[in-house]
């Protein structure tokens, strides 16, 4: 009998005129690990819901079908009649925390269960283990890194023993150290195979050992099949706005019809048969590289020290200098100082010591409201800064604030929606747009006060693949329009594929300070941060390809005798790619 | 930026049943209201001092002297300007006035002082079990806690709502009170909806965690009366006694 069993499930939002689930119907055996793929608004997140009855009691709306969670039918039974067979691990880490240590954390739920005080007592300890939180069991939760809060959350949902296990984007607000960790807690649950697990994750590259896969499209099955199955069907999974396999797509380009478990595999199999580095595509990189030369000192940081009323010291001693023209990326895992240091570049934050210049001005004593037609800074969340109830009256509020004329305005908020492609919304609440749409948003009214430096903190957190490359490719051309951009992120591959330079944080420091390219060529280093590069820059260093994308890597590759070859140098020698079970 | 006043410290009043600590809470406040001369409210404070310093929990003080030294400051400027009295000292001040004046801010300041040896020495869950105990329904008990656990959340998301409209230009500073109030609609807007959707997700995780599921529960935390409890309740009534002796009777 399957564990989860779902006959002909449609779902209607209240309000909405579309399904959101339009008659899936799908069987999940116990012990299976599915993972669920789609774009924003497939339907993921809509169908995890109605497995523990979210969907309808706390979120209303037209349900029709039947859901089986074992022999039991769920319909009437609300979330928290099904706690001690489904668990649910949410998105949001912050949320799901109410107490005051990390070990009664883990007991509130069993605790509600009327489980008996000896059995909480075991279940405390032996799951605070297997998350390896152990240690930290008396320390207050809100204390507590992100990486760490999630799996505290997870092991308080698994602290109810449950049959079955959503996960529903549990690693997307997480720094890398902080996913890693908690896909390792995931990997370890799976030892014994007694929990059926529902995992949603965007990254196709992170769902190969799952034991079946199914794509959402338009609330609907659109391809199931085994990470094998789906190797090879990049094509199909972009058309349904799903990321393919990395490895895959270079798999197909170089006529390879294996599958690839890793970057060391991929590179073995290609140095074996007949693959060269063409020497004059890699010069032609280079080149490519030189090409624009960046302008004049914008932003000087100096010494910059910031530390918080509590005594925290957040940046001890940074120092960097930001050209015109230039696309930088900062890196590093939360609470290395990124998103405090740019906060100090438009103004919001005043150094404890140390300077800032603008063009050779000090900043000391500049009002952010000021500041901020000069460097615009676009926050993570747009949720946090949306508020009027027309696009256009969003996108205006800069420019009003900084008192230009009407037609002025006007004119600029027609530019700037144009620029973000959303033109055609001027006069929509921005809250019916997606998350997408309401961050372009976000961009429009910081690119409304033509600022000189854009800099956009974490832009492409909670986008989906196609989401992701238009904010990007939007970023780009503002870039090519001459505008000076800095991002912080924690998606390598953007990192990789957009910035031309790169600089790596931790503790407070900058660590170092570089081209994209040479940065990402020094894998150890970026490992010690706990930071991976993506799997085509993995494959590249391996053949000691300076690539920074599938494309570069793959057009500098060759078979042909004609063109000057360069031997494999031999890579350096790197830690092994990120443990597989 | 740690909001919590809970101290993880072990300390004879640490290891008190939450219920000898609610008890003694009061105790004082009845303490406090019964006089208004400074002598009293003195000893009172004292006592409450060395509580405190018993509970290890005086550290806590420096985090909120400049709200204590305020009310005192405000309370004696105040009583002593608008209480009328015989003996004048100079301009409208009188002695009594003065008195009473600093007879309030020591009032005042005490009954603060001894909620911070509360809450700094009383888990939000120890609170939450005590009041069951005492018949307070749990739901009702749960709701006060996580009251408290909010509070951290929304003043986070008050301060990133901030940072994100000044970064696009916005300034709180300038502008008279009307232009002033208007400035602060793009604030409420983000923060009251971010704190709409913060209930929403809090609410589904709640419930997903079994909150509600069951008429009864369990605890995973002890708590019950201890030899310390019966000394530190035996002091507390004497010393309330005496008090009150002293109010009605000295």
């Amino acid at each position: 009998m399957p564990m989860i069993r779902l006959d002909e499930v449609s779902f209607r939002y209240r309000g909405a005129t579309q399904l959101a689930l339009s008659g899936v119907s799908c069987h999940i055996r116990p012990g299976e690990l599915v993972g669920l793929l789609g774009r924003s608004g497939s339907g993921r997140s809509t169908l995890a819901c109605t497995l523990n009855g979210t969907i309808p009691h706390l979120v209303r709306g037209e349900l029709r079908g039947q859901v089986h969670i074992g022999d039991q039918d769920i319909r009437g039974r609300r979330p928290r009649d099904l706690a001690d067979r489904i668990g649910f691990l949410f998105q949001d880490f912050e949320a799901q925390l109410f107490s005051t240590n990390v070990a009664l954390e883990v007991a509130f739920g069993p605790e509600n269960l009327a489980v008996p005080r000896e059995e909480i007592v075991r279940r405390v300890e032996r799951y605070l283990r297997m998350v390896r939180l152990d240690a930290l069991r008396h320390k207050l939760p809100a204390g507590l890194s992100g990486g760490q809060k999630q799996r505290l959350a997870l092991a308080s949902v698994l602290a109810l023993e449950p049959q079955v296990l959503v996960l529903d984007e549990p690693t997307s607000d997480l720094d890398p150290a902080g996913r890693r960790d908690l896909m390792e807690a995931i990997r370890s649950i799976r030892g014994d195979r007694s929990l059926t697990l529902v995992l949603i994750d965007p990254e196709t590259d992170e769902m190969d050992w799952v034991d079946r896969l199914i794509v959402l499209d338009r609330g609907r099955v659109a391809l199931s099949g085994t990470p094998a199955e789906l190797w090879d069907k990049g094509e199909a999974l972009e058309k349904l706005g799903v990321k393919g396999f990395t490895l895959a797509r270079l798999a197909s380009s170089l006529g390879f019809r294996e599958r690839w478990r890793d970057a060391d595999q991929a590179a073995a199999a290609i140095r074996a048969t007949g693959w060269r580095v063409d020497g004059g595509a890699v010069d032609r990189l280079r080149m490519a590289e030189g090409q624009r030369p960046p302008g004049e000192v914008l932003l000087e940081v100096e010494a910059l020290m910031h530390r918080y009323p509590d005594g925290t010291e957040a940046l001890s001693g940074v120092s960097c200098a930001i050209r015109r023209g230039e696309f930088v990326a900062i890196l590093g895992q939360n609470g290395s100082g990124k998103t405090t240091m740019v906060k100090h570049l438009n103004g919001i934050l005043s150094p404890t010591a140390g300077q800032i210049r603008l063009l050779g001005q000090s900043l000391r004593g500049q009002p952010a409201a000021r500041l901020s037609r000069r460097v615009g800074l676009v926050f993570q969340n747009p949720d946090h800064q949306i508020f009027a109830e027309r696009v256009r009256d969003e996108v205006a509020f800069g420019p009003r604030l900084h008192g230009l004329s009407e037609d002025e305005v006007s004119r600029r908020v027609d530019e700037a929606l144009e620029a973000v492609g959303l033109a055609g919304a001027k006069d929509l609440d921005p809250f019916v747009l997606t998350k997408g749409s309401r961050q372009r948003v976000a961009v429009a009214s910081t690119l409304a006060t033509k600022p000189e430096v854009i800099i956009l903190d974490e832009p492409t957190t909670g986008l989906d693949h196609r989401e992701l490359q238009g904010m990007m490719a939007l970023i780009r051309r503002l870039n090519e329009e001459g505008h000076t951009i800095l991002i912080i992120t924690h998606a390598m591959a953007v990192a990789a594929e957009y910035a031309r330079r790169v600089i790596l944080m931790q503790d407070g420091r900058i660590v170092r300070d570089g081209s994209t390219r040479d940065i990402f060529r020094d894998e150890s280093s970026l490992r010690d941060l706990g930071l991976t590069p993506p799997p085509a820059v993995q494959v590249a260093n391996r053949l000691g390809v300076p690539a920074l994308t599938l494309d570069e890597l793959i057009a500098c590759l060759t078979k042909s005798i004609n063109s000057p070859i360069h031997q494999f140098t031999d890579p350096p020698i790197h830690e092994s790619a990120p443990g597989r079970p | 930026m740690n909001l919590f006043l809970y101290l993880a410290r072990e300390s004879p009043v640490h290891r008190l049943d939450p219920r000898t600590k609610i008890f003694l809470l009061l105790g004082s406040f009845v303490a406090a209201v019964l006089f208004s001369q400074p002598g009293p409210l003195a000893i009172l404070l004292g006592v409450l001092l060395l509580y405190g310093a018993t509970a290890r929990a005086l550290g806590n003080l420096r985090r909120i002297w400049f709200l204590l030294v305020s009310i005192a400051i405000i309370s004696m400027v105040s009583w002593s300007i608008f209480t009328r009295g015989a003996t004048p000292l100079f301009w409208r001040v009188t002695w009594e006035g003065l008195r009473y004046g600093i007879g309030a801010a020591i009032k005042i300041d005490s009954m603060i002082i001894s909620g911070l040896i509360f809450l700094s020495t009383t888990r939000t869950e120890e609170m939450v079990l005590g009041l069951i105990r005492l018949r307070v329904p749990y739901r009702a008990a749960f709701a006060f806690s996580l009251a408290i656990r909010m509070v951290p959340t929304i003043i986070g998301t008050a301060v990133t709502v901030t940072e994100a409209q000044r970064s696009r230009g916005l300034d709180l500073e300038s502008g008279g009170p009307l232009a002033r109030l208007r400035k602060y609609i793009p604030l409420l807007v983000p923060m009251f909806l971010q704190t709409l959707r913060n209930t929403d997700q809090l609410a589904k995780a709640l419930e997903s965690r079994g909150f509600g599921a069951r008429r009864e529960r369990t605890w995973y935390l002890e708590i019950g009366f201890h030899t310390a409890d019966i000394l530190a309740l035996t002091l507390g009534t004497i010393l309330l006694v005496i008090f009150v002796a002293i109010r009605f009777l000295g």
